[in-house]
């Protein structure tokens, strides 16, 4: 069942280069559509290497939604993958659609917040890509539902490298950072709006999702997310309950008329 | 066991190939409770790999699995919203205590003598002297009447323009000069510049990057480039009481910049010294490294509407007090329809004055708690958990009927 799970990272892989994408094409309406980059060109390469690679890579390998045993103990699951309901069309589109939407919020509340004392707009990367760049891992690591030690220090290190290459970018000499020179360091880090900026996009940006997920977690789950519920309040050994949810799956109602009707019909076939 | 036919199986050594042939041994009862081990045996023993069957093979590390069940998804929207008011009301707290002045001057500071405004500004015979008044008002009654006050009361080219400034603003007091619609962020505008030549003497000739502004007859222009050559060249002159108000132009440009980008044996030469002049014009025996307003227009904007540090006032202005500013009209924006404002402003740890911050922190903290209360109710009202039997129709009914 767990190669099944690799077309998550697929979603997850379309989303995180909308997210950056949509950005630097959102930027280019400022620039009167000249080709100006928004971001400086190794942040721009270093994005899909250092700043969002292993958790995707961690995903693919690492995530399982429900354990070996379960697997085994519900062999529907594996219908999920052949029906194609993981890596449909709706979505793929649903997590670009994510993606898209919440860029304008990494790229626009920059102009609004007017953040920096000293110079009032200037250049981009060490204000935007941090806000991309932890949206798209924090949505990460709510999305995924197998949480290991090695995801922790992927995702949270992931950010953390941004940070870091910010810093040893900005420091190395002006002839190879040209115009990254120091911007991090002097004029972004000081200023306590950057830091309380950043935080509001990532909240900003999560919470579409979050309440997308605990509803349809809730009220609307599929077959996976069902056992994951039978897991946690513990009726995985009762046979009849997980009987109940196998006619779940297979059939879209278990009460009113269709219900009994099946029922009726079924017992008396045996 | 039926006997296997012998056959040519091929040209190939028959015992070369079963050195190649891998031998698969595997120990028994691979149930998922068990740690087998796969021994996979290529050629001799002296190419034996082993690969053990750790947990992480078997995809059973140690984790969590956290699951968004109704406890978790309320308290994290509560507290959200109860981290983001109260930062939110200490932000909107703070940028209502800046005090703010902006002035657009490029449309009244031309003599009413010119109908052309391109025109005006791009002779060198005419007089760009323009005289304003700000008032620090906190009285919105004064700000009203002195807006009646016929304008020849008042010097040529000044205008009573008040601003509802509500306090005393505190030094320093930071002046900007602010342009709308300048496209700093043109690529073609941001490549125009050499690096290389203004942080030392010796790439003096680098200019490639630079054209048109590169090299005159006389040699090549320090510093070269389009960015350079648009430097702005309005000035300022502040008094308040008849008493003049020192602009400090200490420590407006980034410290780094000044020790790393701007080199201090590069000093300007044939600057602005083509037919066509684009802005201000520099001190031929000051090192880069001191042109401070040259290194703080070659930080380029990122957006079209900018603000630049023009010096500071290290004095405080009383509130209702009148300053009055001596603009030198210079720079020319009538060609591509841009603007011109003065900003005249005091900061606090949030910058500048800036209520969006505040703003979308609450915004973001009174959705998450209404989300809160939202999903109480919708989780109150529909209790039913998933799947639990007792609500099947047919259980209803212990004695099986189904009516």
């Amino acid at each position: 069942h767990f190669v099944v799970l690799p077309f998550r990272q697929i979603c997850y892989f379309f989303y995180k280069n909308v997210a950056f994408g949509v950005t630097v094409f959102l930027f280019e309406a400022y620039t009167s559509f000249s080709g100006q980059a928004a971001y400086n060109d190794w942040y721009l390469s270093f994005y899909n290497v250092l700043f969002t690679a292993l958790p995707t890579l961690a995903l693919g390998v690492l995530d399982q939604d429900v354990s070996t045993r379960f697997c085994i103990k519900f062999p529907l699951l594996y219908q999920e993958g052949v029906q194609n309901v993981l890596l449909s069309w709706r979505r793929i589109l649903g997590w670009m659609f994510n993606g898209l939407t919440m860029s304008p919020l990494h790229l626009l509340t920059w102009p609004f917040a007017n953040v920096v004392r000293l110079l009032a707009w200037i250049f981009w990367e060490p204000q935007c890509i941090p806000c991309v760049v932890w949206v798209v891992n924090v949505q990460m690591a709510i999305s995924l539902s197998y949480f290991t030690l090695i995801q922790h220090i992927v995702i949270w290190g992931s950010v953390f490298n941004w940070y870091l290459f910010s810093f040893a970018y900005g420091s190395m000499p002006p002839n190879l950072s040209t115009n990254a020179y120091k911007v991090f360091l002097i004029a972004c880090s000081p200023a306590p709006s950057y830091w309380l900026l950043v935080l509001f996009v990532v909240i900003a940006a999560v919470i579409p999702y979050y309440s997308y997920t605990a509803i349809t977690m809730r009220f609307f789950p599929m077959y996976h997310q069902m056992i994951q519920w039978i897991r946690q309040e513990g009726q995985s050994n009762d046979p009849e309950y997980c009987n109940m949810v196998h006619q779940r799956c297979i059939r879209p109602t278990t009460v009113g008329f269709t219900a009994r009707a099946e029922a009726r019909s079924r017992s008396q076939r045996k | 066991m039926p006997p296997t036919p012998k056959g040519n199986d091929g040209p190939t050594d028959t015992t070369k190939r079963s050195s190649k042939k891998p031998k698969l041994i595997v120990s028994r009862r691979c149930g998922y409770n068990r740690d087998p081990t796969y021994l996979w045996v290529i050629g001799t023993s002296r190419y034996a790999w082993r690969i053990i069957n750790s947990r992480f093979t078997q995809q059973e590390l140690p984790a969590c699995k956290p699951i968004l069940t109704p406890g978790w998804v309320i308290t994290t929207f509560i507290f959200v919203g109860i981290i983001f008011i109260p930062i939110g009301l200490a932000s909107l707290f703070a940028s209502q205590q800046v005090v703010e002045i902006v002035e657009r001057y490029d449309s009244d500071c031309i003599s009413s003598s010119f109908s052309d405004k391109e025109d005006f500004i791009k002779r060198s015979d005419t007089n760009k002297t323009c005289i304003k008044k700000l008032l620090v008002s906190s009285s919105f009654l004064l700000e009203m009447s002195l807006r009646l006050i016929p304008h020849q009361l008042f010097y040529e080219n000044a205008l009573a323009v008040s601003f509802q400034v509500h306090k005393h603003m505190k030094s320093p007091v930071f002046v900007y000069y602010q342009i709308d619609h300048f496209y700093q962020n043109h690529r073609r505008y941001v490549k125009s510049r050499s690096d290389k030549q203004l942080r030392s003497k010796g790439y003096e000739d680098l200019t490639a990057t630079c054209e048109p502004e590169a090299k005159t007859n006389n040699g090549p222009i320090v510093p070269c480039g389009l960015i350079a050559w648009s430097l702005f060249n309005d000035t300022y002159g502040f008094s308040v009481k008849n008493k003049v108000l020192e602009v400090s132009k200490k420590n407006i440009a980034w410290k780094s910049d000044k020790e790393s980008k701007f080199g201090s044996n590069v000093y300007p030469k044939n600057f602005q010294s083509s037919g066509v002049i684009g802005g201000a014009k520099l001190n031929a025996s000051k090192p880069l490294s001191e042109q401070d307003d040259l290194i703080v227009w070659m930080r380029t904007a990122a957006l079209p509407t900018f603000r630049k540090l023009y010096g500071h006032i290290e004095v405080d202005l009383e509130a209702n007090e009148t300053i009055t500013v001596v603009i030198q009209n210079n720079y020319n924006t009538y060609s591509f329809g841009g603007k011109k404002k003065l900003v005249l402003s005091t900061t606090s740890w949030i910058g500048g004055k800036n209520d969006f911050l505040g703003i979308a922190y609450l915004t973001v903290g009174g959705l998450c708690l209404f989300l809160a209360v939202s999903f109480i109710i919708v989780y109150v009202a529909k209790p039913r958990p998933l799947g639990d039997p007792s609500f099947l129709s047919w259980n209803r009914n212990p004695a099986g009927h189904l009516n």
